[in-house]
């Protein structure tokens, strides 16, 4: 069960809309990186894990992720208020606009939209919390990238949260794994597959 | 030396397994919780914990502007850093005793926000007079610096 929470994790507001720039956000959305995929991937790799910790970890980043897709998707919301038709056209959003005027679509940055084959859940222990740790890194790319290309200071802030998160989650799957393996063989980590193999 | 710096650095280092079985990823530990940022500087940093504080190019978030709902965010954003340390570190005692602690302070937080601002969640109504769950304006929309 979910209950919703009427506020946001860190608060957005950004001053200056500015569709251009909503045009490379919308990835963190619906790209291959983004926070939807990553709600997903977690949220759904919980019922094939064998050990309470990792359940408890999945279930706790995966929500979290769902208040990160909120954030980005209040970035993008902000970002296209009250664009003008010659703004549409000149900021490049124009092939976004068409499908769905100042609605927020999960999609990638280059129009494609989102994907669960941006993710994973094989159902393993080890390749289930190895694509973890590598999704976070590559969440954590995307925004740096995102920081190379903006200069407004009310996204980056946002941007540099987000950020962040990426790197303590990296550190707290990496966690979740060391758990994982101290329960599995040790003289053959790879015998079994806890999650299957009982 | 070298073995003094590390145990002044601990904080930013963790430990690793001793054996370590072979073809497998391994990340340390975080050993311990300490030290840590006070919540409002952990929200804006966007961790608790200065050890995972790793930003890109260096450049910081400046300090968030202080209002009821920022004071509320950041005790909510240190529960929840606790709660992801203490999946991964279930037997800490000392970190559970803070999380009660922290615990404490959210509902405090979270009761005058109510009375300031209406609902956060559905049941934050019982008692109240008439629906308010429509009031407040949703998190998404664009309100200026100093207002909610």
């Amino acid at each position: 069960m979910f209950v919703y929470e009427k506020k946001l994790q860190f608060p957005v507001k950004i001053a200056n809309p500015n569709p251009k720039l909503a045009k490379i956000i919308i990835s963190q959305v619906g790209g291959p990186d983004g926070e939807l995929g990553a709600s997903m991937r977690y949220l759904n790799q919980r019922y094939s894990m064998p050990y309470d910790e990792l359940k408890g970890l999945l279930t706790d980043i995966g929500t979290e992720e769902l208040g990160h897709m909120e954030m980005v998707a209040a970035i993008i919301h902000q970002l296209t208020r009250k664009m003008s038709t010659e703004e549409i056209l000149r900021s490049g959003l124009d092939a976004y606009f068409v499908d769905h005027t100042a609605g927020v679509y999960p999609t990638a940055a280059s129009g494609f939209p989102w994907s669960a084959a941006s993710m994973a859940v094989k159902g393993d222990v080890l390749a289930d919390l190895n694509e973890d740790l590598a999704a976070e890194q590559k969440a954590r790319v995307t925004y740096d990238n995102i920081l190379r290309l903006s200069d407004d200071p009310d996204v980056n802030q946002v941007i540099r949260y987000l950020r962040e998160r990426e790197i303590v989650h990296y550190q707290r799957f990496g966690e979740g794994l060391r758990l994982a393996m101290e329960k599995m063989d040790q003289k053959n980590l790879y015998a079994v597959n806890p999650s299957f193999d009982r | 030396m070298e073995k003094q710096c590390a145990a002044m650095e601990r904080w930013r280092l963790g430990s690793l397994p001793d054996p370590a079985p072979l073809a497998a990823a391994y990340i340390p530990m975080q050993e311990g919780a300490e030290p840590r940022y006070v919540p409002q500087e952990a929200l804006s940093r966007g961790t608790l914990f200065p050890g995972l504080d790793l930003p890109f190019l260096h450049v910081v978030n400046p300090d968030l502007e202080q209002t009821p709902m920022t004071e509320m965010m950041a005790i909510d954003f240190v529960a929840d850093e606790l709660e992801l340390y203490l999946d991964t570190h279930p037997g800490d005692t000392e970190i559970f005793a803070l999380y009660q602690t922290i615990l404490a302070m959210q509902k405090e937080a979270r009761d005058r926000m109510v009375r300031l601002c209406g609902p956060i969640c559905q049941t934050d109504q019982l008692g109240m007079e008439r629906y308010a769950w429509l009031e407040a304006p949703w998190p998404w929309e664009y309100r200026k610096r100093g207002e909610g």
